[in-house]
């Protein structure tokens, strides 16, 4: 059974389609990343597909449940979101930050079970926080902050993992590292599904992608299947040379196509 | 951490209420206040004691507490340490409906009518705040929502009293505005008490969720909240705590901005921890500040919801001034 299974999802605001007719399946131990430009509806779809948005059409199973059936308590344990950073609005310490993944446990910062205990442990191993753990958050820099972030989701131990650019604005070796993080994250048998905006990291590092346009989805497959020179130019815009690298591709971007 | 400052704000605001029993204008000594707190001694102690000043403490400590936890809760769930039933209105809008009631005569018809008042006007006010709060999602918007609201309430109650028939419906309207907590009885406080135990219990039972909105309300949604819940608990509870906070004592400013502020690094800026002492604390400035109010040799006594201001004012302003605001 995939972990998940979006069908048809359909989303319409004021009657103009922000994501239509949807589809794909998520199955375990894979990093797909979802890509498009601005405004082609991959953070709607993403919230499509975790539920937290009701479709106008069509429907998304998570581990064979529809979604929008599970409490969000339930379906919390089974899928981590981690939206677009926003600050976060108090300097509490990392480890509380990273503690609040373990929320649909019922657990607490500072009110932590010896298995959420653990958890959040090996949460802050796999990003490599340690010796983080009672520093404020506001005084991160900002690639630490968006490994607060990931471990924080990952500290929820779900099969799934679902984030909205998890490296945007982050300097270049800050988006390797989160990139590879994500990547460990689905290598360790999770379903990752992510939105980035850097198609040399999508080139990179994913092992499967979804480009999306105007709300559709319109190609979806390894890099070295999808990412062609005609596809960047049709999505993108962009006039690029995509030359084959192994089991992947390396992409020199010339300039927006003409 | 948590547990000891619990631990010390209790025991202070126990003292407190000692003290507050200690002072007045007949010097009682330690001995015959605690043989009056046992129905023993001289019936003037035990009158005085159980009349005046330990309803009137009590009271001090209710308003506080209720008032110190709904700015704790309120400002977890709008992610705004300026969020406060004061600065946004709440209190102005339920001492406007507590008021309006006693302009009209309304109180008479039984002794609930103006504790539902106020919390009537307490909770419509917590619902369009919140309902601006969450429309904008910008702090500086809700800070003018709520000074539009505190306003329009301020022009109504100054309408009730230009049109007031009577000095005595004057009187008693001014007291509601200013706050205090002279002269209230332990009837007062039954009728009150209800309603800020249910409010208070609300809240508490907010607490995680108050703690997941840290992350903002996508993650939170994201770890579990339900969110829709979230919102209308708070508001419920912040509603009925305040509204019979205000039941009480009319509407007494800052207490809420000020005690979470104050506690907030010692729990670890966790919205979740942040509530019980809140309340210990609000409780504890508000005793001190009664007490305070009835030791200053003025002609007429200041009014307690005066001195919360003249206090809580300039911490406001320090607070909004260090710009930690969440945008």
């Amino acid at each position: 059974m995939s972990v998940l299974e979006a069908r048809a999802l359909t989303y319409r605001a004021e009657d103009r389609p922000l994501v239509e007719d949807a589809s794909f399946r998520l199955e375990p131990g894979g990093l797909t990343m979802l890509i498009g430009p601005n405004g082609s509806g991959k953070s709607t779809l993403l919230r499509l597909a975790l539920g937290l948005l009701a479709p106008d059409a069509g429907e998304t199973l998570i581990d064979g449940a529809n979604v929008r059936g599970l409490s969000p308590t339930a379906r919390a344990r089974k899928a981590a979101y981690l939206p677009q950073t926003h600050p976060l609005a108090w300097p509490m310490p990392v480890r509380d930050v990273i503690a609040l993944g373990r929320f649909a446990y019922g657990a607490a910062p500072g009110r932590l079970s010896a298995k959420d205990a653990a958890a959040v442990e090996r949460a802050i191993d796999a990003c490599r926080l340690a010796g983080f753990e009672d520093r404020a958050a506001d005084t991160l820099s900002g690639g630490e902050l968006a490994r607060v972030h990931l471990a924080r989701a990952l500290a929820a131990e779900t099969p799934l993992l679902v984030a909205d650019e998890p490296v945007a604005a982050l300097d270049p070796r800050y988006q390797h590292e989160v990139a590879q993080l994500f990547a460990a994250a689905a290598h360790a048998g999770r379903a990752v599904l992510t939105v980035v905006h850097d198609l040399t990291l999508a080139a990179r590092y994913a092992d499967r992608l979804i480009w999306m346009k105007d709300g559709r989805i319109i190609a979806d497959g390894s890099v070295a299947d999808t990412m062609t020179a005609e596809r960047l130019a049709e999505v993108f815009g962009i006039e690029a040379e995509v030359t084959p690298n192994g089991s992947r591709v390396s992409l020199t971007v010339a300039g927006p196509a003409r | 951490m948590t547990v000891r400052a619990n631990a010390l704000l209790t025991l202070a605001l126990i003292a407190a209420i000692l003290l507050a029993l200690l002072l007045g204008s007949v010097p009682l000594s330690p001995g015959r206040i605690l043989s009056a707190l046992g129905l023993q001694g001289n019936p003037g102690d035990i009158l005085v004691i159980w009349q005046i000043r330990l309803p009137r403490a009590l009271a001090a400590a209710l308003v506080g507490a209720a008032l110190g936890m709904s700015g704790a809760a309120l400002q977890g769930l709008l992610r705004n340490p300026l969020a406060e039933p004061g600065i946004l209105g709440v209190s102005a809008t339920a001492a406007l409906f507590a008021t309006f009631v006693l302009f009209f005569g309304l109180a008479g018809a039984g002794p609930l009518i103006l504790p539902l008042a106020a919390i009537a006007g307490a909770l419509a006010a917590t619902l369009v705040v919140a309902v601006a709060a969450l429309r904008t999602r910008s702090a500086v918007t809700l800070i003018l929502v709520g000074i539009g609201l505190s306003s329009f309430s301020a022009a109504l109650m100054a309408l009730l009293m230009n049109l007031a028939p009577n000095p005595f419906t004057l009187a008693d309207m001014i007291n509601w505005t200013l706050g205090t907590v002279a002269n209230r009885s332990f009837a007062d406080l039954a009728y009150a008490a209800p309603f800020l135990a249910v409010g208070v219990g609300i809240l508490l039972a907010t607490r995680r969720g108050l703690a997941a909105l840290a992350l903002g309300e996508e993650a939170a949604e994201g770890v579990g909240l339900d969110l829709r819940r979230q919102r209308l608990a708070v508001i419920l509870g912040a509603g009925l705590a305040t509204g019979a906070a205000v039941s009480l004592a009319g509407a007494i400013g800052f207490v809420g901005i000020v005690a979470p502020h104050l506690v907030r690094p010692f729990v670890g800026y966790d919205p979740a921890r942040l509530l019980v002492p809140s309340a210990l604390l609000g409780a504890l400035v508000l005793v001190l500040a009664d007490i305070g109010v009835r030791l200053l040799p003025t002609d007429s006594e200041l009014r307690l919801g005066v001195v919360a201001a003249l206090i809580g004012a300039p911490i406001f302003v320090w607070i909004a001034a260090r710009g930690r605001l969440v945008e």
